[in-house]
């Protein structure tokens, strides 16, 4: 189910969880591609665009607001950013429903390893806000 | 893996990009943005030091304090010169307006503009000539000749009124005061017709007369006044939705209580200073409402009446104001005329019926308790401790503006605010939001027509959809920068007789072809046009536009207009009348031009052929057209402005847009930061000022006394209350059959008739389908859920309509966008117009629902469902 993203930055490949772990609507902050990036995982429970994982469900995106780089917050099925309202769909590709985001929360590209239940982050589609490219500085796991 | 490509980095602007200023091409807010345009092939580094922005992009930017730059906000275009340049479009961190703030319409600017690499490249490149059913690429000279010979032609034979026209009067969007100055030349001096109407409505009429004849225009306070007031009333404005960053960077941080410090600098010494309430009359619980209530929940007060009540719960707040003894004596006393002051009382606050006795009339109708009602007098108007009076700012807009009787709703509104001393002050106001930017100057006083305004200034203005649909005198008619059969009101019935009546004449075209084989040019096809408005009752329709909308399926020649961007344009923003250039950074696509060159050169044609005639007198009149450049219209326009040497206290003498002085350069100078409107020139110094505030000395009258009017009287009994087109909805069973109250409005996410946003993936997968809001009450009855799909429908149409489940409309009440490339929602809406102003009620109608069979499936996966007013965590 993961399709190969055309990037043209040097993403690293991190582990982000397992999968015996995670718990529906049960939000996993981690970083990427670096400790500067926060970003959030989450299992949906229903299938999502870009989901991995058995259930298709399981997805991953930047958690700053596209609009002006507040973290956003996952509840209720959604993302929600407290500094102007912006709210985001993690089912559908990370889409503004409502607010003033123009720009889609950006996706985090995930691979399920299926012997293991690992779930590693490989790559980001859209921009991260505050940056002018994703991959600031590449890595010694930098995925080539 | 992404529904639509995106990209994750973006070319940075090299130190030696050029920066243009500019206005957002959206919204009333007008945001101001920078235009970074540099050569593709080149581009800047990460330092600050190697790039335009001087940012340190090797780092993380900070949240809020970083310039905000999305993939969203770049775009490869072809400069004036021909050459391709990258450009990012960004959100001025210097604009008092916005501060770096922008909103999801605004961060696409440059994805609207034109490519011939994106879906942008539907935008008009040539002159069109129909010729059957096929529209033929012709050159300027060949397609302005026609028309300036049809025109001509029929004015000759059938005089001027023959000619009717729908068009833009706004700002921004590629508008501003170079095309409404040369629309105004046109039409009112070269061609002298009574029949115009404006874009988004079937007359030439204010949308306001109730308020512009009480002495104040209605765009009277600045920005700074919803960051100042005690209390902010938004009355049929969805702000969050409409008027995005003013509503967030402005009212939420009073709200939120953050601007004390400036309220304590411009209150007056011990005045308390504390965190604002907000009061919204909507019928809908919409996301400002919401957003509102997350922050503040104990600040916020809805008012949720029926459908077209609005006059009758202004007038009910205005009497408990009253009765409490809260109205602003001194104020009244002073500043407002006593004599018509006592028609208010009698017929507004109707102080012969008993106070308990007319709340209960007004529950009655309004549905909105009377509790509610004298919470609402409370927060308006009753004093602070130390008894300084309550700083109030009621912005209201076309929830109210677009409905029952506007003249007396709007009149209800604004004089609240007078009774409550709510003019001329800090944090005080009370005036449109807006819907669009404004930029209006026309030669009212060259007009050979004449000109009238509401029924008590030798009006009302004639209907020009009625015009056009069924007056065989109609003969020609001019759309331009707009699309009516989206949105105008009951636009069914409209396009059917407008696409009969240019289909006639388009039927003797092709028989006089067959017959006579095809004419040989421009002058043989006008004659036989004109033949042809004789023969039958056709109309002859020419249709300016930037794309082919839906309107000019049916048209005879359609034009490619220059849009945002491809030409300089000047307009002020809704909030502080703030003046600012929108600069030019790129080609128009083709041979599209702007709209004051199209205009010009159809006058200029006019007048060579009467002059070819011997014809003086007439051409005369379609003379001082032949404008060579943008400044040179704006400039033109300057000349209808009255003497502007005067002082602060006769602003309130001056129209709001008066300019008279300004110039392209000083525009450019002072760049983000603008001039406010009305521009004086100061008597001692010669300087060019701005007006902050209006009416702060005295208002617009001639003796500077605020005006009052008595409303009309109403019955509290709904079927005597409301107006045909709404009662037969409650006769013959046909409340039985059509159930529910239908209202429209907007999305944040979409622009108007989505003519550039319907190109974007990104609003497209959001707002795949003309939609409605319903609530889960009447969901369930009906076995509907969100993502079904079903047919509206009413005595005046039927459309086709995605469903969003929400508590956003009360139950009972349908909600819909307003309308949608892919179908609107004025299908439903009546031809109701006040009969004092022609404005119409597009804001109720009655509707039956039924859900069709199936889904879309791609609807269902793509676009998301999620309740667009539910911010609860």
């Amino acid at each position: 189910e993961l399709v190969k993203a055309l990037t043209s930055q040097p993403y690293p490949r991190v582990k982000v969880a397992n999968i015996r772990n995670l718990r529906v609507g049960e939000p996993v902050s981690f970083n990427y591609p670096d400790e500067h990036s926060p970003a959030v995982l989450i299992k949906l429970g229903e299938r999502a665009y870009g989901g991995v994982g058995p259930d298709g469900d399981i997805v991953a995106f930047s958690s700053l607001c596209t609009h002006m780089g507040c973290p956003v917050s996952y509840s209720k099925k959604r993302f929600v950013c407290a500094c102007h309202y912006s709210m985001f769909d993690p089912a559908k590709n990370g889409q503004t429903y409502q607010g003033h985001a123009s720009e889609w929360l950006p996706q985090i590209i995930l691979r399920f390893e299926p012997s293991t239940g690992d779930i590693y982050a490989e790559g980001v589609e859209g921009l991260i806000w505050g940056r002018v490219r994703n991959v600031l500085k590449a890595t010694k796991t930098t995925k080539k | 893996m992404a529904l639509f490509p995106r990209m994750d980095r973006i070319p940075i602007p090299p130190k030696d990009a050029q920066k243009f200023v500019t206005v957002c091409q959206y919204c009333n807010v007008g945001c101001g943005y920078y235009v970074y345009r540099w050569p593709i092939g080149k581009e800047g580094g990460l330092k600050p030091e190697e790039n335009a922005l001087g940012i340190d992009f090797t780092k993380q930017g900070v949240a809020l304090q970083t310039q905000s730059i999305t993939e969203t906000m770049y775009n490869v275009v072809k400069g004036e010169d021909g050459k391709l340049y990258n450009i990012l479009i960004l959100p001025a961190k210097d604009s008092p307006i916005n501060r770096g703030n922008y909103s999801i319409r605004g961060g696409t600017n440059a994805q609207a503009a034109y490519s011939p690499t994106k879906p942008t490249r539907n935008r008009l490149h040539y002159p069109l000539i129909r010729v059957g059913d096929q529209f033929m690429p012709v050159s300027w000279d060949e397609a302005i000749d026609l028309i300036a010979r049809v025109v001509k032609g029929v004015k000759d034979k059938w005089g001027p009124d023959s000619i009717a026209m729908k068009i833009h009067d706004h700002g921004n969007s590629g508008a501003g005061f170079e095309d409404n100055w040369a629309v105004g030349k046109f039409f009112f001096v070269a061609v002298g017709t009574r029949m115009l109407s404006i874009h988004n409505r079937p007359a030439y009429n204010s949308e306001v007369w109730g308020q512009r004849e009480r002495g104040t225009h209605e765009l009277n306070y600045t920005y700074e006044d919803a960051r100042l007031a005690d209390t902010i009333v938004l009355w049929g404005a969805n702000s969050f939705e409409t008027a995005s960053v003013f509503y967030t960077e402005h009212m939420l941080p009073n709200l939120q209580g953050a601007t004390i410090e400036e309220k304590k600098k411009e209150y007056l010494k011990g005045e308390p200073a504390e965190p604002a309430r907000m009061i919204i009359v909507d019928p809908r619980r919409t996301a400002s409402v919401t957003v509102a209530e997350a922050v503040a929940p104990d600040r916020v007060l809805h008012l949720r009446p029926n459908l077209g009540t609005d006059y009758v719960l202004a007038n009910a707040i205005a009497r408990a104001v009253w009765e409490k003894g809260w109205w602003d004596k001194e104020f009244v006393e002073k500043r407002t005329d006593l004599k018509t002051f006592e028609d208010y009382k009698k017929k507004s606050l109707m102080l012969d019926v008993p106070y308990d006795e007319f709340m209960s009339r007004v529950e009655r109708l309004t549905g909105v308790k009377r509790a509610d009602i004298e919470k609402a007098a409370e927060w308006i108007a009753k004093p602070k401790a130390g008894g300084f009076r309550r700083r109030t700012l009621i912005i209201y807009e076309k929830g109210v503006i677009w409905g029952y009787k506007n003249y007396d709703t709007i009149a209800a509104i604004a004089q609240l605010a007078a009774l409550t001393g709510n003019y001329g002050k800090p944090g005080t106001g009370c005036g449109r939001q807006g819907g669009h930017q404004e930029g209006y100057v026309r030669p009212h006083s060259k007009s050979r027509a004449k000109l009238v305004g509401s029924i008590y200034a030798g009006g009302p203005p004639p209907n020009i959809d009625e015009y056009v649909k069924n007056d065989p005198r109609a003969k020609v008619y001019f759309v331009a920068g707009t699309d009516p059969y989206l949105s105008t009101p009951n636009s069914q019935a409209y396009k059917k007789r407008v696409h009969e009546r240019t289909l006639a004449l388009t039927r003797y075209l092709s028989e006089q072809a067959k017959l006579a084989g095809e004419p040989s040019g421009s002058e043989e096809r006008a004659k036989r046009i004109l033949e042809g408005l004789e023969k039958t009752d056709g109309l002859f329709m020419v249709v300016i536009n930037m794309y082919e909308i839906e309107t000019a399926r049916d048209a005879h020649v359609i034009l490619p207009a220059a849009g945002w961007g491809e030409t300089p344009t000047t307009h002020i923003n809704c909030n502080s009348r703030l003046l600012r250039i929108a600069d030019q950074f790129m080609a128009p696509p083709g041979e599209a031009k702007p709209d004051w060159w199209i205009w010009g050169r159809i006058a200029t044609r006019m007048k060579e052929l009467y002059e070819a005639e011997g014809n003086r007198e007439e051409a005369k009149y379609c003379a001082g057209m032949d404008w060579k450049s943008a400044e040179e219209v704006f400039l033109d326009g300057a000349s209808e402005f009255p003497n502007n040497r005067v002082s602060e206290a006769d602003e309130a003498m001056l129209p709001a847009e008066c300019y008279k002085g300004v110039t392209y350069e000083y525009l450019r100078k002072v760049g983000q930061k603008g001039i406010q409107t009305p521009v004086r020139i100061d008597p001692k110094t010669g300087e060019l000022v701005g007006t902050k505030r209006r009416y702060v000395h005295k208002f617009g009258t001639p003796d500077g006394k605020f005006k009052w009017y008595g409303t009309d009287p109403w019955d509290p009994d709904p079927m005597k209350f409301y107006p045909p087109q709404i009662t037969k909805y409650f006769k013959d069973g046909n409340d039985k059959k059509f159930p529910f109250w239908f209202t429209n409005g907007r999305s944040q996410i979409i622009w108007q008739t989505g003519y550039n946003d319907r190109y974007l993936p990104e609003k497209v997968y959001t707002i795949p389908l003309p939609y409605i809001e319903m609530n889960p009450e009447d969901a369930k009855r009906l076995g509907i859920k969100s993502g079904d799909i079903v047919e509206v429908y009413n005595l005046e149409g039927n459309a086709i309509a995605l469903v969003y489940v929400n508590d956003a409309p009360p139950p009972g009440t349908i909600y819909g966008i307003m309308y949608h490339w892919k179908g609107s929602l004025n299908h439903l809406t009546t031809d109701y117009t006040d009969p004092k102003t022609t404005i119409p009620w597009y804001k109720a109608s009655r509707v039956a629902v039924r859900k069709l069979k199936g889904n879309l499936q791609d609807v269902l996966k793509n676009t998301s469902l999620l309740p667009i007013n539910d911010f609860k965590t």
